[in-house]
């Protein structure tokens, strides 16, 4: 089971500390959010693909260390060590994910974002909230995750979970206001959950769950989540699939992202020649 | 009063629950049975909460780290487990917390489950995102102090 989580600078947690107390708590993996806090997938360069060894991208991020020394604000600067998957991966046996959050103000600038992160990042989810944003994400096929789609007063319906069935858009069930939230704000969420639940589930829209941890402090153990999810009215197996579904996104992507891949059930064989 | 037949008396679990904080938190036992008892009662209502008790028999917390038993009636403990995870702060600090297990015994909980320290804590300066930084160090976990508060790290970001 997989857990997206922000990283610092998002969150209080770097992506190591998150790796940490994640292997602790039993997860096979995490996708990071923050999109500063790792160096996606194929940012690193040709050949320095997911299976490729640590050693190119290292070099590729010290060439970025370069570049970024001139930035004023500090927020990127932790990325060099910071950012390194595959080491972490090593150290803690948790898979990590390279993921991006693009948070827009409107969907003309969100398609463009979609179309700049979508050959870098293993994963790429777009902030819901607005009845226009939600739309536009389940609608692009090439968005992987809807996040937060009813955090902001944003609205779901049927004509959204079936764009997002046939696109394969997975929408996200942001369990972090059921665990930090209290009062009005807890209940307003929790039947948020509820009515996006009903829709989801009559679609069978694809789904995913996570409690939305901003820090090591805010991780909260696969059983737990389940254990929160069946107190608000979900089925324990419906949660435990949402929460594996972030790692067959991962799985497919990286599988689409590697060399061999040409289109899905087609891939480079060994007759090929290397041009 | 004279005790229960053995058929009438409750069955309880003994649920083993690990707490982590920031190190300069101060998390009293009496905060944590406090927060306990308010996530179950908003999260599983009054009566739920009765039900699944939560009774906190043992606590330590210091520096940044923690362990307590808690008391659950036997058939609630799924409840119990989420109102756990529903406590996201004790007196305004805020705190990490996962089951560690559960027993049949109080004594087979702390035999299997507690005592865990994760070893002592040391104070050192660190260079973190390009800066240097003063962080308490346990282990493998560092906790940078920077300008906007806590940053959670680990050897890993700062060598």
């Amino acid at each position: 089971m997989y857990e997206a989580v922000h990283a610092y600078p998002d969150g209080d947690a770097t992506v190591s500390r998150h790796a940490r107390t994640a292997a602790r708590h039993g997860y096979d993996g995490i996708v990071v959010r923050t999109r500063d806090a790792l160096p996606g997938i194929g940012e690193a360069g040709e050949g320095d693909r997911y299976d490729a060894g640590d050693d190119g991208r290292r070099e590729a991020d010290s060439g970025d260390d370069g570049r970024r020394e001139g930035d004023s604000g500090g927020a990127d600067a932790d990325e060099p060590r910071g950012g390194d998957a595959v080491a972490i991966r090593e150290r803690y046996g948790v898979d990590v994910v390279d993921a991006v959050e693009i948070d827009a103000d409107d969907p003309g600038s969100a398609g463009g974002a979609v179309g700049n992160y979508r050959p870098d990042r293993t994963v790429v989810c777009v902030v819901g909230g607005d009845d226009r944003l939600n739309r536009f994400a389940v609608e692009e096929p090439r968005v992987d995750v809807l996040v937060r789609p009813t955090r902001g007063g944003g609205g779901f319906n049927h004509v959204l979970a079936k764009a997002a069935r046939d696109n394969g858009v997975h929408v996200e069930f942001d369990f972090g206001p059921v665990l930090r939230a209290t009062g009005g704000q807890r209940v307003r969420s929790l039947a948020a959950l509820r009515k996006l639940r009903e829709i989801v589930t009559y679609y069978d829209a694809p789904h995913v769950v996570s409690a939305n941890a901003g820090s090591h402090l805010e991780l909260r153990a696969p059983r737990e989540v389940v254990a929160v999810g069946e107190a608000a009215g979900f089925d324990p197996e419906w949660v435990r699939e949402g929460l594996r579904a972030w790692g067959g996104i991962a799985e497919r992507n990286r599988e689409r992202l590697s060399e061999g891949f040409i289109e899905p059930g087609v891939r480079r064989g060994r007759y090929e020649t290397q041009r | 009063m004279k005790h229960l037949p053995k058929h009438l008396r409750p069955h309880w679990r003994y649920v083993a629950v690990g707490i982590e904080t920031w190190p300069d938190a101060d998390v009293s036992r009496r905060g944590f049975q406090r927060a306990v008892w308010y996530a179950a009662g908003n999260l599983l209502g009054d009566p739920g909460s009765a039900d699944a008790g939560l009774k906190l028999l043992a606590f330590s917390h210091a520096d940044g780290e923690g362990e307590a038993i808690l008391r659950v009636r036997r058939g609630h403990v799924d409840d119990a487990r989420a109102a756990i995870a529903c406590v996201s702060e004790v007196g305004g600090d805020p705190v990490g917390i996962h089951v560690r297990g559960i027993s049949g015994t109080v004594r087979a909980c702390e035999e299997r489950y507690m005592g865990r320290a994760g070893g002592d804590l040391t104070q050192r300066d660190v260079a973190f995102a390009d800066a240097d930084a003063t962080a308490v160090v346990r282990g493998d976990a560092y906790d940078v102090r920077t300008g906007s508060g806590d940053v959670g790290a680990t050897a890993f970001d700062t060598e």
